[in-house]
């Protein structure tokens, strides 16, 4: 992995269409802008992840849907 | 428009209309694929199937969300909405994908990236977001609002 240091109000280019700002570190928070084409999603890691695996976890259903309306279990 | 065929492990080999072919310009989060078919095996079911056209391995379970969350809102950055071209006044059929059990007690949803349909220049056009509305889960049991509404403590 590239691994760059940046002072705050410095840039890191990526390609010709992607930058990140270095705007804020504070402690042990750093805040980021970040400039990419409409087309590409940016996400933070973990909610990207989580959404990643429930996506695998709904197509690997084993299980037949049911069928007809559905009525909610009695508690 | 002429049927497409569809080969899939769960259903073979099956024809669907071109209409119900959903474009994803972006994949679905982690999956992939960049074009799926809606399809509807049983119209009393609120559950459908999205059916990769490329893969026949994968399909995911999915249903529209308000009729199990009624309250259900999507929040989604300015600049997210900007870029698929959503606003408030322009309502977008939105599905939720479903994680199936054995039970349909056991059932989740994932309320935290749903799916919005979006009517794009070359037909429909369907975009995995992240909903920034507070207290989504990716595995929401799906009948978390009618047990919160029937034990009088509605979910916030």
């Amino acid at each position: 992995m590239l691994s760059i240091t940046r002072r705050v109000g410095e840039r890191i280019v990526i390609g010709d269409d992607i930058v990140l700002h270095v705007q804020e570190v504070s402690g042990s928070t750093v805040r980021i802008g970040i400039e990419a084409p409409k087309a590409l999603p940016v996400y933070r890691e973990e909610i990207w992840a989580a959404v990643k695996e429930e996506n695998a976890r709904a197509a690997a259903a084993g299980v037949e849907l049911p069928r007809g309306p559905v009525i909610p279990p009695a508690a | 428009m002429s049927p497409l065929t569809v080969h899939s492990t769960r259903f073979g080999t099956i024809e669907i209309e071109a209409d119900a072919v959903l474009s994803f310009p972006r994949g679905l989060i982690g999956l992939g694929g960049s074009r799926y078919a809606l399809l509807t095996t049983d119209p009393e079911s609120p559950f459908s199937w999205l059916h990769s056209v490329e893969d026949p391995d994968l399909a995911l379970p999915v249903t529209r969300p308000w009729q199990f969350f009624p309250g259900y809102e999507i929040v989604l950055a300015d600049d997210e909405a900007a870029a698929l071209g959503l606003s408030g006044d322009d309502p977008a059929d939105v599905w939720v994908t479903v994680r199936a059990a054995e039970s349909i007690k056991d059932f989740t949803v994932n309320l935290r990236a749903p799916i919005v349909v979006t009517s794009g220049p070359d037909g429909p056009a369907a975009y995995q977001v992240i909903n920034d509305a507070p207290g989504l889960k990716v595995a929401m049991p799906l009948f978390a609002a009618s047990a919160a509404a029937d034990s009088g403590t509605a979910a916030a």
